[in-house]
């Protein structure tokens, strides 16, 4: 588990969380995501019998399934109003391909 | 008569009574809050339909129509809580402008019981914090000492109850965000069981973690509004299909036979000692009621803000993935469609939300996740097994809620550590999944709140409720007020 974090990784994880950061954010989060490795690290210290399962959450359903009902739902118009830019019946963005 | 001074269940007496009207009711809390949040900033927004919803209640009842158990009611909403046609923010700049297309489930019971949703109110942003200083809103005030905050995530919630702009709120708690604000401002926090109450519309920080639950004055009113939002919802797959008992009804059961569990590790280096002395000055309270107490290990706690500072932003990380600037209000113009997408997100979120987006991203990246996201819910397994094994002996645990009272507004804004440090008594809870209660049981000699936190089973609020209760009944600091 390393608890420091070099700027070129910060680069890389800002990119996959697709989250601009200036040169400045990114000495800073540098600096900001070391400490909290840091001290994430003493979970290094636990010990942990052999067998045990790693537990993901206390939901007691597992695959939990429901009848496929055709239910009415939201208007498109109420849900594209939520959105920054629409041609009236789709979100629009700007170019995908150069 | 002074409204103010009713709790939820008289207040609720009264309108069906006769005595009151719900429009009168909350009216009074309207301008309550019109005249004092203005310095206090508890609310994001307040409800323009509050008062016509309050007269067509006052109406039904008139014509001898029936009307429900929380009849006339006014409750405050965390601003993370979808809201049908009023803004919902979640604290963020990202969705300033967001109107959802449909209530929460938890809006939809309390309004089915016909309470009455009487405003939004501020919250870190994503409820990511512990002081309601991360919210793109500006930071509410602590209605105790308006230097100090009022904890969070939840700290709108709390300090509106607190200064008596409403009886009841509803809030979230993923790793303290219900309990450690309640016990900042001097009221009542519940975080139920995971999966009793349905998350549907709740905006989602951690999906494994998140719990909607009352923040009220006392243990009754808590009980009161449980009753009405808990239950399976099949629009949340993750809530438990287990009956839901009538909360109030087991309230005034002596507490004679329960067991209850001092957690030692509560009571380590870095708790403050007048909170130690208030919460130990609350056990031989609860043994006069009948309880038995005993001492209790919940030895992999020590670990819990660690393990929880794992989980929580993987979570979060992939829970904010959707927030692309495409379906959800806030974009950037950028040339490119992937610009867009990093321009959006960096001008939307604030730092801490970029801060624990890119610590989730990077502990899930290829290479890390044994490391990090597997050794922590291995630990995690450990927390859940401590409490297994504590609760074979005892049926509630007891200890701080925090281990400080209120801190200054900007004392840890250049210490992220110091201020997770304030979740270490609370996210325990939200790791195994069991319920618990913040309730005030002392003053500091600045004059702050002190909360003491019991925890209990899986599903057992009613012992928490109970116990609670009871100790209200011969304390008298829930009913304490902020002098303002």
């Amino acid at each position: 588990m390393p608890d420091s974090i070099d700027q070129a990784t910060v680069e890389q994880v800002a990119k996959l969380a697709r989250i601009h950061l200036s040169e400045q954010q990114l000495a800073d989060s540098s600096k900001q995501l070391a400490d909290v490795l840091n001290y994430i690290s003493q979970l290094e210290q636990v010990e942990l019998p052999p067998d045990v399962e790693p537990f993901f959450g206390a939901t007691e359903s597992v695959n939990a399934v429901r009848t496929d009902e055709v239910t009415p739902s939201v208007q498109r118009e109420t849900i594209l109003h939520n959105a920054p830019e629409t041609d009236g019946e789709f979100y629009t963005v700007p170019p995908v391909f150069k | 008569m002074d409204l103010s001074n009713l709790t939820a269940c008289e207040l609720v007496q009264q309108i069906s009574n006769g005595d009151l009207t719900a429009t009168d009711c909350v009216e009074h809390f309207l301008d309550r809050i019109k005249n004092q949040d203005g310095s206090l900033n508890s609310f994001i927004s307040t409800s323009d339909s509050a008062i016509q919803r309050a007269q067509e209640i006052d109406q039904r009842r008139a014509s001898g129509k029936p009307v429900g158990p929380l009849a006339g009611l006014p409750i405050a909403i965390k601003d993370g809580i979808c809201t049908a046609g009023q803004t919902t923010t979640a604290g963020s700049k990202m969705l300033e402008n967001f109107v959802p297309p449909f209530d929460a489930t938890v809006v939809n019971k309390l309004t089915d019981a016909d309470a009455i949703v009487i405003g939004k109110t501020n919250m870190d942003e994503f409820a990511m914090g512990s002081s309601t200083e991360t919210s793109h809103f500006n930071v509410t005030k602590n209605p105790w000492n308006d230097e100090r905050v009022p904890g969070g995530s939840s700290g709108g919630s709390s300090a509106c109850v607190a200064a008596d702009l409403v009886p009841v709120s509803i809030g979230s708690d993923t790793g303290g965000s219900i309990r450690q604000p309640a016990s900042f401002c001097g009221i009542t926090g519940l975080k139920p069981t995971y999966g009793r109450v349905s998350r549907y519309g709740l905006i989602a920080f951690a999906s494994s973690l998140d719990q909607i639950g009352p923040m009220t004055r006392t243990a009754a009113d808590n009980a009161m509004v449980m009753s009405v939002i808990s239950g399976h919802d099949s629009k949340d797959s993750t809530s438990a299909k287990k009956d839901v008992p009538d909360f109030s009804q087991s309230l005034d059961k002596p507490l004679k036979g329960i067991r209850i569990g001092i957690c030692r590790e509560h009571f380590e280096e870095g708790l403050d000692s007048q909170i130690e002395k208030s919460v130990k000055a609350t056990i031989s309270v609860l043994e006069n009621l009948g309880a038995q107490t005993t001492d209790i290990n919940l030895p992999h706690s020590q670990y819990a803000v660690a393990t929880y500072y794992v989980v929580a932003p993987c979570e979060a990380s992939s829970n904010l993935a959707r927030y692309d600037g495409v379906r959800y209000t806030h974009r950037e113009t950028a040339n490119d469609l992937e610009q867009m997408y990093c321009q959006s997100r960096a001008e939307g979120f604030g730092d801490e939300v970029k801060k624990r987006i890119m610590l989730g991203t990077y502990a899930l990246s290829s290479g890390y996740y044994d490391a990090y996201y597997l050794k922590a819910s291995k630990v995690r397994r450990m927390i859940k097994q401590d409490y297994d094994q504590a609760f074979e002996k005892v049926d509630l645990i007891l200890g701080p809620t925090t281990p400080t009272t209120a801190f200054k507004i900007g004392e840890h804004s250049k210490d992220a550590l110091a201020m997770y440090l304030a979740d270490i008594y609370t996210v325990s809870a939200n790791l195994a999944g069991v319920p618990a209660i913040s309730i005030p049981c002392g003053i500091s000699d600045e004059g702050l709140p002190i909360g003491m936190q019991l925890q209990a089973r899986s599903f057992d609020e009613c012992s928490l409720l109970q116990a609670a209760h009871q100790f209200q009944t011969e304390t008298d600091w829930h009913q304490r007020r902020p002098q303002r």
